[in-house]
């Protein structure tokens, strides 16, 4: 019953985790695509990765715009806590090649939609 | 010499980036890394591009953590966790969530587990091993179920998860009937059958 009384209402009133409205969360997320995209070259100097520095200038735009449809301020706040958590993690190289290259590419093989790749990947052994 | 050089300047961003300096921990990891990198001559070559006046977190921000945490903000009421959780997104947007009562155990006649709300998710590819002949599965979500008191929170629960669900229809306990032996032989009821 309660449930269904807060439901009624659109808003409601909670703790912040960082930010108290959304332009302070627009400007941290601002401010961690610049750092990323200054930690680009660097990184690639660090390591010995197959990609270009467009390449993973492109990469960071995409995974910055995964997210651009959410409006919560909280959630918001809470991504950019884990973005800074990754950046950390491979500025600080606790984060190997193979961990950022899965940001380029899945590691596991898609599955098969159509009916002869499905029968022939088949894994009913009988 | 030019390793060396470059070898030094990753120890230094390094040890900035663990031990912040600063009151900010973001300030002293991200900001120190790059300016530091770039100070460092060995660098200057593949750090050509002219940068921006790198700002203090605090500035750009406008307020330190501190006194935002103090206040209340208004969100929407609907929330959606589904990009934080660390759920993979195929297990957010391809799965069905089943509510229903939980169901007796049909081997015993006590009922007192069957009052709670139970959500599951939907089946996936099992397989037999041709060995052993165990099941197997590849679905992390395959066993598990989860309990609510309410309906709703369940509903909720799917909601927060970004989870599609639905619920099964409850199903009407059957009208309680007084079983007696006795009436079995009752005089103004035709239970008994006559053999002849």
């Amino acid at each position: 019953m309660a449930a269904r009384e807060a439901s009624k209402c659109a808003t409601k009133i909670v703790r912040p985790l960082l930010s108290s409205d959304k332009s302070e969360a627009k400007k941290r997320v601002l401010n961690l695509y610049k750092t990323y995209y200054r930690q680009i070259p660097l990184m690639l100097f660090d390591r010995h990765l197959p990609v270009t520095k467009e390449e993973c200038q492109i990469k960071l735009k995409e995974e910055f715009l995964k997210n651009k449809h959410i409006t919560d301020v909280r959630v918001i706040d809470m991504l950019v806590i884990k973005g800074q958590l990754l950046l950390q993690e491979i500025v600080t190289k606790w984060a190997q090649d193979c961990h950022v290259m899965s940001l380029f590419k899945d590691t596991v093989e898609p599955k098969p939609n159509d009916f002869l790749s499905k029968f022939v990947n088949n894994n009913d052994s009988q | 010499m030019a390793f060396n050089l470059l070898k030094q300047s990753a120890n230094k961003v390094i040890r900035n980036a663990v031990v912040p300096s600063t009151t900010s921990a973001t300030r002293g990891l991200f900001i120190g890394a790059v300016r530091l990198a770039k100070e460092d001559k060995g660098l200057e070559k593949v750090y050509t591009k002219k940068e921006s006046l790198l700002l203090d977190t605090n500035n750009v921000i406008g307020k330190t953590s501190d006194t935002s945490v103090q206040n209340y903000i208004e969100v929407e009421n609907k929330v959606d966790l589904s990009s934080v959780t660390g759920v993979p997104e195929e297990h957010v947007k391809t799965r069905l969530v089943k509510i229903s009562k939980a169901t007796k155990n049909v081997m015993q006649s006590g009922t007192d587990n069957t009052h709670k709300w139970v959500m599951e998710f939907d089946n996936r590819e099992r397989w037999e091993n041709p060995l052993m002949g165990w099941t197997s599965t590849g679905d992390p979500l395959s066993n598990m179920k989860i309990e609510f008191v309410e309906r709703a929170d369940a509903i909720n629960f799917c909601e927060k998860n970004g989870w599609k669900w639905y619920v099964e229809a409850e199903q009407n306990s059957r009208p309680i009937r007084s079983k007696s032996y006795a009436n079995n032989f009752s005089w103004n009821k035709r239970t008994r059958t006559s053999t002849k």
